[in-house]
């Protein structure tokens, strides 16, 4: 459990957690954007329901507000490492497919991807804060799984976009919650005691 | 009574009988003879059948029938004519039935039996193919052959009009030999055992829609299908945006049928099944059209190192990625090959093949295809006809004296096998642009200069070159950049 | 003995055991009724309307002994209710409300269920108001969606309506509170306008709102808007002059859900000048009132026209 904070970790954790969710911000409009542009060029229906897809980090959980400051960036680093890598995947998969055609789609898929990448890099630094160092990421990558069909990983890719977008959600207020004062004491709560 | 003799090969006959009477019976005794063999041949047997040579012309049997103690109680003698024996081929056996699920094929090899069988009868093959749980025939071929007197396996292949996987498909075969020189009687064996393709819905855990990401021509018709769990079933099945009504193939699988299909998005046209418990199953179609023949092609070198093809596609197959119309050089000379990179959403086309030592002439064909069709379009170049130089480059204008200049160019390429027409522009002020021709042996990869003379003494002057082959020429190259000179006074 | 039929249908009642033939007498609510009604003994009501609620007895012709009674109630079957759900208190839980769109005239019952992807969840209902119940979320930052479905059920039939909706899609705050709005002093054309988180929003610092001002003269139609990313107060730099302002608040979350419904308009004149031959006594008086101003119809997602805000 940290200590208690000193006052330039405190500022500089208030000033990464704003700053985080700025960039978290910006990423999910982006990702919503990008939403409505894979639905349209994949041929998709936007209300269409899409099953809890395998390698996904689903954004959904319980007792939110019981969690550790720790535990929250934790499961904001894992989840954004493997939306990491489904991204690039999507990339990739996108190239083969449309080739050409598929340029813009590939751009925006990129643009996302780069923002996934530097608030990935910023969690590490909020971790290295409190002289928590990250997780590895041997072996994080997602486990080999059998080819998917054309359809599938259109609906993959659809999946993939609602949970980052709600994770960008849920990151900014894990943030908010990081940056909150600690009754009393004025300064963010140590990451372990967060409420 | 009701003695009828069946023949499979022609050389036996197997005869069988009623018998009239209800008492139980035991043995029977058979005694026959055929005018061909005089001697008697007779023997018991508890069946009521028996297996005799076939005759020439005829044969007489005597069926006697014994009570269980042995004592004969019924005893009948009769005249098999020839005309009477009823030829029978036998039931055909498949080997073997392969389904190739990419194509919806279905091969069916099977064995023509025709060693039995003296050299080249007409033997007709009845098949069928049958599909749904109500074994509802879909098509019935025959296939002719001919008998060779030995056993010939025979192939026959079957494209479904839906994928195999959506339902099973049972096939059965019968066949009908033309034995002219047999008088009797001729008619269709019987039906073979039934082969079956199975479909995903034989399989307990059998779902997906299919076909699995294919693509077919604009214009086709295409059935789809969707295969559900047991627990599960099917709201709604669409193609595009559109929903289309359901023909039901088993209880797990329902089918739907797109007529002459319009060319698809970039990223495919979505068949999608939902099911009761809101989730969604689906496929891609790929709707586009087979390459057209490349138009205005044309070849040219720009340095004598590597030949430049273009051509114009013709119209885009709106097919993308991976399934993109692919381009290949080959030149049969040298029977090189050359795979093209080429940008699908640009309308030109461009393709670099290397120049190959000693050869002058190169006998192209383009070679173009994609998942749908291929074509080719070829073309026979002479090189040294094709030479389309490089921009000249590094030009440099140095005064010899008041009234002449030097002028000096470097082109990248190996011009040896030509010489070189260069173009020297001149101007100046306001008065008209002069040209000047050169022409000079080509280099490999070297500088070239000229002399010009009577200009006017200290005058500024702007020129620029270009180059092209001297001797069948092609195109110019495009213009140097422009290098100002002024002359010095006199 | 309870007997409902619809409005508009043809009712025969038999006269407990009694035949056919026998001598009876039909009272309705006590008063005989017409012979022209009966059939034999039968009594028969037809193209039945509202009105004919109520108590029929029937009574043996000589003895007067009651052979039957029963109390008619005419009525519909329910058409689809409407069902709607907010959450006013993210994220603690959401709401569901629900009412039929024409009345039955007879008892109804209602049942909810709230599926959240496998997941059965427990609608408390409320004391009050009756037709609402309410959902603690179990589960944040969820993709799967909520299928709320409402089951109406009378004597006379049954109806259900059903919504699906994403978490996020509901969000709409109570409006902002104890909004003021004052004169600021040698300040002609400002007025300084403060208000409060909803009371309902359980943490505005984890899940911070945004606002919406709207504000206009009383003497002019037009709105003129203004959006607050934070902060819960602004102040008003373009007033006319001695205008008497109206002035609303709506809150929405700053990243999700929907706009709030306008605050309770409160209305104020900026600050003018004292004019110089009055005596000092003239006093420019505060006037900070509250009304509802009943007229504005409750802003739907999109607020206002050109350059309009819609709740992303």
């Amino acid at each position: 459990m940290a200590g208690a904070d000193s006052p330039s970790t405190a500022l500089r954790r208030r000033d990464l957690c704003t700053r985080g969710i700025r960039l978290v911000g910006k990423m999910r409009s982006d990702v919503i954007d990008l939403l409505d542009t894979y639905v349209e060029r994949q041929g998709l229906d936007a209300s269409a329901s899409v099953a809890a897809v395998e390698g996904v980090p689903p954004a959904a959980v319980e007792r939110w507000d019981e969690q550790t400051g720790t535990q929250r960036l934790l499961e904001n680093l894992a989840a954004y490492r493997a939306f990491r890598a489904l991204l690039a995947q999507m990339l990739e998969e996108q190239r083969e497919q449309l080739g050409e055609a598929g340029a813009a789609l590939g751009r925006a898929l990129a643009a996302v991807l780069l923002q996934v990448s530097a608030f990935t890099y910023h969690l590490e630094e909020l971790l290295r804060l409190e002289s928590r160092s990250p997780p590895s990421e041997e072996g994080d990558g997602p486990p080999p799984r059998p080819p998917l069909s054309l359809f599938e990983q259109k609906l993959r890719g659809l999946g993939v976009l609602r949970e980052l977008a709600q994770w960008a959600l849920r990151s900014a207020r894990d943030l908010r919650q990081l940056a909150k004062p600690s009754p009393g004491t004025g300064s963010a709560p140590g990451l372990a005691e967060s409420p | 009574k009701n003695l009828k003799c069946v023949t499979h090969n022609l050389h036996k006959m197997t005869c069988t009988w009623d018998v009239s009477s209800r008492r139980r019976h035991g043995q029977t005794d058979i005694c026959y003879t055929t005018n061909d063999f005089p001697p008697l041949v007779c023997f018991k047997t508890k069946e009521k059948k028996v297996e005799i040579p076939v005759p020439d012309s005829s044969t007489t049997m005597t069926i006697t029938t014994n009570s269980i103690s042995g004592t004969a109680f019924a005893t009948k003698e009769f005249e098999i004519h020839k005309k009477d024996v009823l030829f029978v081929p036998v039931t055909p056996r498949i080997l073997s039935l392969t389904p190739d699920f990419s194509t919806s094929t279905i091969n069916l090899k099977w064995s023509d039996n025709g060693s039995v069988f003296p050299n080249g009868l007409d033997a007709f093959w009845q098949i069928q193919i049958l599909r749904k749980e109500t074994m509802e025939k879909v098509t019935e071929v025959t296939y002719y052959s001919k008998l060779t007197h030995e056993d010939v396996i025979l192939s026959w292949n079957w494209t479904s009009d839906m994928p195999l996987e959506c339902t099973s498909h049972y096939v059965k075969i019968r066949c009908y030999i033309n034995v002219t020189q047999f008088v009797g009687l001729k008619d269709w064996s019987d039906w073979s055992p039934i082969g079956v393709i199975p479909g995903k819905d034989a399989d307990p855990s059998g779902s997906g829609v299919f076909p699995l990401d294919t693509v077919v021509a604009v214009g086709s018709d295409v059935t789809f299908c969707c295969v559900h769990e047991e627990d599960q079933n099917i709201t709604t099945m669409s193609y595009g945006s559109k929903s289309y009504p359901m023909i039901q193939l088993s209880s797990r699988s329902y089918a739907i049928r797109v007529l002459n299909a319009s060319a698809s998005d970039t990223s495919g046209t979505n068949v999608v099944c939902r099911l009761n418990n809101g989730m969604m199953d689906g496929t891609v179609l790929f709707v586009g059209y087979a390459p057209d023949i490349p138009q205005d092609i044309s070849c040219e070198t720009p340095n004598f190192l590597t030949i430049k093809c273009t051509w114009k596609p013709g119209r885009p197959s709106g097919l993308y990625g991976k399934r993109r119309t692919k381009y290949s050089l080959f030149e049969r000379k040298s029977g090189k090959n050359v795979s093209c990179e080429v940008n699908e959403m640009n309308r030109e086309r461009i393709c670099g093949f290397p120049v190959l030592a000693d050869q002058k002439t190169y006998d192209f064909i383009l070679g173009v295809s994609n998942p749908i069709g291929q074509t080719e379009s070829s073309l026979l170049v002479d090189l040294t006809q094709r030479v389309h130089p490089k921009t000249p480059e590094k030009l440099t204008v140095s005064g010899s004296n008041s009234t002449s200049i030097h002028l000096r160019w470097f082109i990248n390429g190996s011009f040896t096998e030509i010489r070189l027409l260069c173009q020297i522009e001149i101007s100046s002020g306001h008065s008209e642009r002069k040209l000047h021709n050169i022409s000079m042996p080509g280099g490999k990869f070297s500088s070239y200069t000229a002399q010009l003379n009577a200009l006017h003494p200290y005058t500024k002057y702007q020129f620029r070159v270009r180059c092209s082959a001297a001797d069948h020429f092609w195109k110019w190259s495009d213009w140097s950049r422009v290098e100002e000179h002024t002359t010095s006074e006199a | 003995h309870m007997q409902y039929e619809r409005v508009g249908a043809d009712v025969t009642m038999k006269c407990g055991s009694m035949d056919w033939d026998a001598a009876v007498t039909w009272t309705a609510n006590g008063t005989d009724i017409d012979e022209s009604h009966l059939n034999g003994s039968y009594l028969i009501l037809k193209n039945v309307d509202l009105t004919q609620s109520g108590q029929y007895s029937c009574y043996e012709g000589s003895s007067w002994h009651l052979k039957y009674q029963t109390y008619l109630r005419v009525g519909t079957p329910p058409k689809e209710p409407v069902l709607m759900c907010r959450s006013n208190n993210y994220p603690k839980g959401f709401y569901c409300s629900w009412h039929l769109p024409t009345p039955t005239y007879i008892p109804n019952s209602f049942n909810i269920s709230v599926i959240h992807g496998t997941k059965e969840m427990i609608c408390e209902k409320d004391a009050v108001p009756k037709n609402r119940c309410h959902i603690r979320y179990l589960q944040l930052f969820s993709t799967v969606k909520y299928k709320v479905t409402l089951t109406v059920t009378n004597a006379l039939g049954k109806n259900f309506t059903t919504l699906t909706f994403d978490e996020v899609a509901i969000v709409k705050p109570d409006p902002p509170e104890s909004v003021v709005a004052k004169p600021v002093p040698n300040n002609p054309r400002r007025l300084e306008v403060s208000w409060q988180n909803p009371s309902s929003w359980p943490d505005p610092e984890s899940f911070p709102l945004k606002f919406f001002l709207r504000y206009r003269p009383l003497i002019l139609d037009q709105w003129q808007h203004v959006e607050l990313s934070d902060g819960t107060s602004h102040t008003i730099t373009d007033a006319y002059a001695g205008k008497e302002y109206i002035i609303q608040v709506a809150a929405k979350d700053n990243d999700i859900g929907t706009w709030s419904d306008w605050s309770v308009a409160v209305h104020a004149t900026p600050w003018t000048e004292e004019p110089k031959h009055l005596t000092t006594e003239a006093q420019i008086t505060e006037t900070t009132s509250a009304s509802t101003s009943s007229f504005m119809a409750p802003p739907t997602t999109k607020i206002c026209d050109k350059g309009a805000m819609v709740g992303s």
